[in-house]
């Protein structure tokens, strides 16, 4: 029938579905098998957090705000401490600089070896999966030795730290570091030698530079795509002058390039954790900090194992803070799941999701309402 | 590039032991001398400064003075609320809060079990018996 050929079949995903955990709804148009067009829509986890921090107190806020992600926890809590530091100009001592440095990169390691199970999963790769988690819990112990919780550490406080790099604690990295650096060479070998692997991320949501700059694509998901990006060279927080990285970049933007990138970050992370455990500066933990903090706003920005991580703090002089707003950097990906999705078979839309290492939760924050004319909009 | 790259470490896990604990069942792990369980108070050494109070994420903390200018306080602890966070342990200048790293198992089918009072003996007693008899207490 003529007629049919014209109409547009839209497949719809989420946000209850069972192969994404997290919701968000997907319509993409198909043609056959083949995607022609992909839109997304958020706002089902929103869990007012910003409004949240505007009835708590400074110290209180941080740990609000540590709940935003569940994967990377500790970055959201040092953004807004270096945040408030800055506005009350009370920087934290040098050792606590350093241990938030060290579980900055812990972090990073467990985000990312998180990211490589489940995008082998998405894969029908079952076995990387379980092996990658696996080993992704020596991390998680080693955080737990260093701080007592596995997840959401809160070894932060305002004006420093809560934990010191004790011996225990030096041991248990060292230990857990090498045994880690093994595994993910293999890893290594594996993501770029396994045949069918190889055809599920090969060429699959391809991004060229050109792409991920103009779709402002941040984070791993960028570098891939061979666009030098990344804050803690662009601006350095922390002791990231001190104890540099370098940029892990790819050439040419697909799937497999970003498993690469993603595990050559760890071999950066664990270098630069190494150094920072061997020339650790002396000195106290914490320095007395302010309870009010004075008038004034700071933009923070710091390098999240997806990207770059923004906030902005208002203070206006009190106990509370007048306004938090938090850009998280899944937000600035998801364009190019949307953009990388067209062409592709249906099959591997779940991968181009993966690719990006989404965090459905942690975007659904922004309302906007545009006041028009009779009219009033929110989305 | 080949099939089944992971296939010997398969064969090899086949005869290692399981990376899982059989929990509740068999020895218990050692847990680390950090790990962050139920909060401790000792009302000996606390002034009622009401810091811990103050900061506490989730309100999970109540210091309620039983004679205040005698210095006795008791904290009435909502365990269910806590995040183990420890911004109490740091807030204390006195050192009265600590967290207990063998107290960390609190399931339970009712709620009862996860409000907890901290204090002397008799100033908990006294409270527990005016909140009965419906006395108004003396709140800070």
């Amino acid at each position: 029938m003529p007629g049919l050929q014209k109409e547009k079949f839209i497949v719809p995903i989420g946000p209850q579905h069972p192969a994404l955990k997290e919701p968000a709804h997907f319509e993409f148009t198909v043609d056959g098998e083949t995607v022609t067009s992909a839109s997304v829509r958020f706002g089902y986890v929103h869990r007012g957090i910003e409004k949240g921090t505007e009835n708590r107190n400074w110290a209180q806020a941080m740990y609000l705000l540590e709940r935003i992600c569940g994967i990377c926890s500790h970055v959201h809590s040092t953004t807004f401490a270096l945040g408030v530091e800055k506005l009350a100009k009370v920087p934290a001592p040098p050792r606590a600089q350093a241990i938030r440095q060290i579980l900055l990169e812990l972090e990073r390691i467990h985000s990312h070896m998180l990211w490589v199970g489940v995008a082998a999963h998405e894969a029908g790769f079952e076995t990387l999966f379980m092996y990658s988690w696996r080993d992704r819990e020596t991390v998680m112990d080693i955080l737990e030795t260093f701080s007592g919780n596995r997840v959401n550490y809160s070894a932060n406080v305002l004006g420093g730290v809560k934990y010191d790099l004790g011996p225990a604690q030096t041991d248990s990295i060292k230990r857990g570091l090498d045994y880690l650096e093994e595994r993910l060479h293999y890893y290594m070998k594996i993501v770029n030698s396994d045949e069918s692997f190889l055809r599920r991320t090969r060429g699959v949501g391809m991004m060229t530079t050109a792409q991920a700059e103009e779709l402002g694509a941040i984070g791993p998901t960028a570098r891939a795509s061979n666009v030098a990006r990344d804050l803690r060279v662009d601006s350095p927080y922390l002791l990231y002058e001190q104890f540099p990285v370098t940029i892990v970049l790819g050439s040419t933007g697909d799937l497999q390039t970003r498993f690469v990138v993603r595990i050559q970050e760890l071999f950066e992370s664990i270098r630069v954790i190494r150094e920072l455990v061997n020339h650790i500066p002396g000195g106290d933990l914490t320095v007395r900090f302010p309870r009010r903090i004075p008038e004034g706003e700071v933009v923070m920005r710091t390098e999240a194992p997806r990207g770059g991580l923004f906030y902005f703090i208002k203070s206006g002089g009190g106990e509370n803070p007048v306004r938090v707003k938090v850009r998280t950097p899944s937000l600035r990906n998801f364009m190019s799941v949307l953009v990388g999705s067209v062409g592709h078979q249906l099959a591997d839309v779940p991968m181009i999701l993966s690719g990006i290492d989404p965090c459905f939760s942690c975007n659904d924050r922004m309302i906007v309402v545009r006041r028009e004319p009779g009219k009033e909009t929110a989305s | 590039m080949k099939i089944g790259s992971m296939l010997g470490e398969i064969i090899r896990s086949v005869f290692r032991k399981p990376a899982t604990v059989k929990y509740p069942f068999g020895a218990r792990q050692a847990v680390p001398d950090r790990l962050r369980g139920v909060i401790q108070y000792d009302a000996e050494k606390c002034t009622g400064c009401m810091l811990c109070m103050k900061d506490c994420p989730s309100n999970a903390i109540e210091i309620i003075a039983v004679d205040k200018p005698n210095k006795r306080f008791i904290m009435r602890l909502h365990v269910d609320r806590c995040t183990y966070c420890a911004q109490c342990v740091v807030n204390c200048r006195f050192k009265c809060i600590s967290m207990s790293n063998t107290e960390w198992e609190r399931a339970a089918l009712t709620r009862e079990p996860f409000t907890v009072y901290y204090g002397r003996d008799e100033d908990v007693k006294k409270f527990l018996e005016q909140t009965a008899s419906g006395v108004s207490q003396e709140q800070p």
